[in-house]
């Protein structure tokens, strides 16, 4: 075979090669965005909401949606009702302030811990921190699209 | 407590790093190959004297299919863009280094080899997380004595006296520690920040001025991060030094949230420049050119001017591998592989790469948004990938003469083989990281 053919026809694979590896690379990514936006719709509904890691509860228990102000400790009129031997009455409580959401500790006896470490003051949380309390422990799951009500 | 949504927890972070579009990386992976392929093929048959490309070739089908279906095996819930991407753009450096500088190639396919090996050594065990944060110390000690090793038995693979000596020696085996301090350090930041991280985010009452930054959180940080400064202004290493700054106060910022932090950053960074180019020939010297390279285009400036000209000579199509000029530009294989690549490759090139690093940085800051780990892990991922993102920035834009030039290599393309273990070795983390690692 004529070598500028060769040449030419070798120009033409590369090319195309690479033409089509961005074409790919942008259907991987159309698709992975399509699929987000369904489940991201669908968990729209809230701010986000707690989910009680340890210990692992069965049923109804699992988990709380965010509103403006959840109090949690071992005292029954709390949103989320804390049973267990080291939590206060009046534990801690979780707030929206300033389109932030904060964990705040209300003087409990043994502190509330923030991704393992007591917090002294009032703390901004975001998504995926662990809450302590007791021996209890909750993750939080903010939806980052909706953090206003 | 009330059960309000559906039962999946992670609804965005499966949809983003999902299943879904895992067949298709088997057809990049494939395209990457085609492309390879393609750039070899050219190379055969343009080049005059003999020598044989195929070996690097099939280097690289070994990797990637080796890659691929280890991380398949062991690591069942990895992005796999970052695999596809990486071998993309190594497999392109292979090319371009085989059309540049024949006989560095074999060298680079070797290193690669041991990249890929390490970087599915980082991919597969456990628990090298929880072992890069326990023995942060230990490991920035070691990385720092390596560095400081280069000032008294420092060398340099070309040999010549006047060349910077970054490199330390084993025989025919050269290694340049700087590197490795990039990975180290990173990491080190990550988790001595990570664990700041409730103090740097406590605030009093709703006032958000008042930042919970002090010197007793970051000063441990600030302290080791000056002795590598000072290491690699010693050495003059002075790319690196810049790259570590910026890298340092993006992580900073991430970390506390205060925009202060990156201004100030930046002013620094101005000011170091200043300073720098008072104190040093070579940052002197880079500025000048890159203010008016033209006067001096014969001279001093050779090296910036050819590049420009490669880039216009380049056009959209390119010249076609094996049939441009860019040997014109002085060590066209390792810093300025960009240019070459602009030429041979034409705008096509350079928009396939800024788009695979652009791609490549959106994963690995995808993993830091979406892992609901603990905080070292959203920090290490968003710390590796700035390090990746701004070397390749500077160095590219420092080619294109839109900043002054930064000695810094082409992350996954340009020769060297320090700079592609690296590079692997943060890819390796980053695949672990994606895979959701606890």
């Amino acid at each position: 075979m004529n070598i500028e053919v060769t040449i030419f026809l070798l120009r033409l694979l590369g090319v195309l090669s690479l033409l089509g590896f961005l074409l790919a690379l942008f259907v991987v990514i159309w698709r992975n965005a399509g699929a987000a936006v369904q489940p991201l719709a669908a968990a729209g509904a809230g701010p986000g909401y707690l989910v009680c890691e340890q210990p692992r509860l069965a049923g109804d228990a699992l988990r709380c949606t965010l509103r403006p102000i959840v109090t949690l400790g071992r005292a029954a009129g709390n949103t989320v009702v804390v049973s267990d031997d080291f939590a206060s009455a009046n534990h801690a409580r979780i707030l929206l302030e300033s389109g932030k959401w904060w964990l705040e500790d209300r003087q409990s006896r043994n502190g509330t811990l923030l991704n393992g470490e007591t917090i002294i003051r009032r703390t901004i949380l975001t998504d995926g921190d662990e809450i302590g309390i007791g021996r209890h422990r909750y993750r939080l799951h903010l939806n980052q699209e909706n953090l206003a009500i | 407590m009330t059960r309000t949504d559906v039962d999946n927890p992670l609804p965005v972070v499966r949809a983003v790093v999902g299943s879904r579009g895992r067949g298709n990386v088997w057809l990049l992976l494939l395209l990457a190959g085609g492309f390879v392929f393609a750039g070899m093929a050219s190379i055969t048959v343009t080049r005059a004297s003999a020598g044989e490309p195929w070996a690097g070739f099939a280097v690289w089908i070994l990797c990637t299919l080796g890659a691929a279906s280890m991380l398949k095996w062991r690591l069942p819930n990895h992005d796999p863009l970052l695999l596809a991407l990486s071998m993309f753009l190594s497999g392109w450096g292979l090319v371009a280094i085989e059309r540049l500088a024949p006989a560095f190639a074999s060298r680079q396919a070797l290193w690669l080899m041991i990249s890929v090996t390490a970087m599915l050594g980082i991919a597969a065990f456990p628990h090298v997380l929880r072992w890069l944060r326990g023995y942060r110390y230990s490991l920035l000690a070691a990385a720092l004595l390596l560095l400081a090793a280069t000032i008294v038995l420092g060398r340099n693979p070309s040999g010549l006296d006047f060349a910077p000596r970054l490199w330390l020696g084993l025989g025919a085996f050269y290694f340049q520690p700087s590197e490795l301090m990039k990975v180290i350090l990173v990491a080190y930041m990550a988790s001595y920040l990570a664990e700041q991280n409730t103090a740097l985010r406590a605030r009093t009452g709703t006032s958000a001025g008042a930042t919970g930054l002090s010197l007793r959180l970051v000063g441990p940080i600030l302290l080791m991060w000056l002795l590598s400064m000072v290491i690699l202004v010693w050495q003059r290493d002075l790319g690196t030094a810049m790259l570590f700054f910026i890298v340092f106060i993006l992580l900073l910022y991430l970390s506390s949230g205060d925009l202060r932090l990156v201004l100030s950053g930046a002013l620094l960074v101005l000011v170091a420049g200043i300073v720098a180019y008072q104190l040093f020939d070579v940052v002197q010297l880079r500025v000048d050119i890159w203010l008016d390279p033209w006067p001096e285009a014969d001279g001093r400036a050779y090296q910036i001017v050819q590049s420009l000209m490669a880039f216009g000579a380049g056009g959209v199509a390119g010249a076609g591998v094996g049939l441009g000029s860019p040997g014109y530009i002085p060590v066209v294989h390792s810093d300025f592989i960009f240019a070459a690549i602009a030429e041979e490759w034409g705008l096509l090139g350079v928009v396939a790469i800024l788009s695979s690093f652009g791609v490549l940085a959106w994963r690995d800051l995808a993993i830091a948004l979406n892992h609901h780990g603990s905080a070292f892990h959203r920090l290490l991922a968003a710390g590796l990938t700035m390090t990746l993102l701004v070397q390749a920035l500077m160095i590219m834009a420092g080619v294109l003469k839109l900043l002054p030039l930064t000695g810094v290599t082409l992350p996954f393309i340009s020769y060297g083989g320090s700079s592609l273990f690296a590079c692997h070795i943060m890819l390796g983390l980053l695949l672990r990281l994606s895979a959701g690692a606890r």
